[in-house]
């Protein structure tokens, strides 16, 4: 199958509404918006086997069957959920860089499918760049009447809302988005009711990811059929890989879901920084973990790294390189995640603190063989038992240094102790504050 | 002003413009104070309180003055695992100042910031939004050199030297097999 998400992005410039209807775009939208009903858009996408690409993989499709049907009592919603901010995580930043009516195409086609006349695309604060490409491209549209009162010239109203956020990790999770949409605090809702019943504004809203969103042209113009051609039975298509840490050619790379990790790090990124050899790397953003370089040859989808007891999440490979120590890469994720809590939990906003210093002991050389049994304590104590599954994020990089590299984080410690009983009291003041 | 008031109607609940409008007030002065929430919460309709909480919220939104060119280093993953801490040493040996810091003639103030969706191209520091990326102790420095000779005129030379920062990584990445 060719590429179809990142065909432009090696270019200097964003593809602009004119270059963009000349290679072909908007045609699509436009047949679904002209002889389609919102029906046959939903089995498509339902038969190509589409997963949300934010991370969690729910059937596309069947997201959007959930959305009301006539007679609608009210509006429904589309939210774009451009809140792009897991560590290793940059691919929808290329799209709305690089190929923004890539993305509009497919905000149409999914807005007709849950008969939504109103769009909010939700876009993290710091994406000034893919913020202002992106008004950019909307005012085109709508000076070209695709946007307004009559899409493509049907009796369809269609607009698009353009929100920037103002900073917090947690606003990636579609219900702590949909508050802060509204002008609050980005604090994640319990759920039910989940938001195609209660969603933006209290209106039945469907969220989903920017790539998810950009995948869904190519299968109402190529067919169900076409896009299961490539990737696995169970997750269909291509993904935007992203490869970054100690590799000697960092990016994102457009391959079949299910391609393994291997080839991804030596293949498409050039193998390790200077030849050093790999220490661990992490599969799919932060919240997955580490994993040791003996499981290269993991396909990368959703099924496969559940069985090696991690995920695919965002499929934004790490690659930690030997020289760096897991417990000192432990620290910047537990910092993170510490950093990143909402607070509204109580499991939440202090398993993620505690765990913070645990990790922080064994970097100071303090490390103690009962810590494990506290890390382990501080996991189960607040997984499950919070509003949303942020603990299993601050979970996923310290379970897997545990499960994978306890003998080395002991080592480490042991080692750093001894470094610092030999250096004399001044180096012991020092290593006890942080 | 008007820009301000015209935004609540783009929402279906005038409180949805709360976060734009922050900002855009926040980029007038480069923090928010507390007669820019009372404002904003007259404009959208919620107590002067309600929008502090909102501010205290999101790391964006400063309550007190940074410096005209606000640097923020990166330290997530990526960027550390490719030197972001020696981008925050050059600062401190180049402009003698740490992490939540401005230098005395408050051109600059430093900040180290969480993941940025920069990680194929680091380690990232951005200032306002605008990505330095791939970048080194070396150009740090010049960076550094360009923005502290063009502070008269900021917003152009901070536009000028991003714009040429973009065209460096491009040329960069072009380049390669």
């Amino acid at each position: 199958m060719e590429n179809y998400l990142s065909t432009e992005f090696r270019r200097a410039t964003p593809l602009f509404l004119e270059e963009a209807r000349a290679k072909g775009r908007y045609r699509t939208a436009q047949r679904v918006f002209e002889t389609l009903t919102p029906e046959q858009v939903v089995d498509e996408v339902k038969n190509s086997g589409l997963r949300g690409r934010g991370g969690a993989w729910f059937p596309t499709g069947i997201k959007w069957s959930f959305m009301p049907k006539e007679p609608l009592k009210g509006p429904s919603y589309l939210v774009i959920n451009a809140d792009e901010g897991e560590p290793g995580t940059f691919k929808d930043r290329q799209i709305m860089e690089k190929d923004p009516h890539l993305l509009l195409e497919g905000i149409l086609i999914g807005s007709f499918a849950i008969r939504a006349e109103t769009a909010f695309l939700y876009i993290r604060g710091e994406y000034k760049l893919a913020h202002d490409t992106l008004a950019q491209a909307i005012a085109e549209l709508e000076a070209a009447g695709i946007l307004g009162d009559a899409a493509f010239g049907t009796k369809r109203k269609m607009r698009i809302v353009l929100h920037r956020g103002a900073g917090a990790y947690i606003c990636g999770e579609e219900t702590a988005l949909l508050n802060s949409l509204e002008g609050r605090r980005g604090e994640p809702r319990p759920k039910p009711p989940f938001p195609a019943v209660w969603g933006a504004f209290g209106r039945p809203t469907s969220v989903n990811n920017v790539e998810t969103l950009a995948n869904v042209p190519a299968i109402l113009e190529k067919g169900a059929a076409w896009y299961k051609s490539a990737g696995t039975a169970q997750a269909p298509g291509h993904l935007l890989f992203g490869v970054s840490g100690a590799v000697e050619r960092p990016g994102c790379f457009e391959l079949p879901l299910g391609t393994t990790a291997r080839e991804l790090v030596e293949r498409w990124a050039g193998g390790v920084k200077g030849g050093r050899r790999m220490k661990a790397f992490i599969p799919g953003g932060a919240s997955t973990g580490f994993l040791p370089p003996d499981r290269l040859d993991v396909p990368m989808d959703p099924e496969s790294l559940r069985k090696e007891g991690t995920m695919l999440g965002t499929g934004g490979i790490i690659v930690i390189p030997e020289g760096v120590e897991i417990v000192d890469a432990a620290r910047v994720f537990s910092r993170f995640f510490r950093h990143e809590t909402c607070g509204q939990c109580s499991p939440c906003r202090e398993g993620s603190a505690w765990s913070d210093q645990v990790v922080g002991r064994f970097q100071r050389g303090e490390g103690r063989t009962e810590d494990f049994v506290l890390l382990d304590a501080i996991m189960r104590g607040s997984k499950q038992r919070t509003i949303c599954v942020f603990p299993e994020a601050f979970a996923g990089p310290l379970g897997s240094a545990v499960k994978h590299f306890k003998d080395d984080l002991m080592a480490v410690s042991a080692r750093r102790a001894a470094a610092d009983a030999g250096s004399g009291a001044a180096a012991h003041g020092t290593a006890s504050h942080g | 002003m008007s820009a301000l008031r015209a935004l609540p109607s783009r929402y279906p609940q005038a409180r949805g413009a709360l976060l734009p409008i922050l900002t855009r007030l926040q980029e007038w002065r480069g923090h928010l104070t507390p007669a820019d929430m009372r404002l904003a919460g007259e404009l959208v309709g919620v107590a002067a309180a309600d929008v502090f909480s909102v501010v205290t919220f999101y790391t964006m939104y400063r309550q007190r003055p940074v410096g005209r060119f606000p640097l923020g280093v990166c330290r997530n993953i990526a960027c550390w695992v490719n030197g972001s801490e020696q981008l925050v040493a050059t600062v401190r040996e180049t402009l003698g100042i740490g992490p939540g810091e401005t230098t005395p003639d408050g051109l600059f103030s430093l900040e180290e910031v969480e993941c940025l969706g920069s990680c194929g191209s680091a380690p990232c520091l951005e200032i306002d939004s605008c990505y330095f990326e791939q970048q080194s102790p070396v150009s740090v420095k010049a960076l550094l050199a360009r923005l502290k000779a063009g502070a008269g005129d900021a917003a152009a030379t901070l536009a000028a030297a991003h714009a040429d920062a973009a065209a460096e990584l491009r040329r960069a990445r072009d380049g390669r097999p």
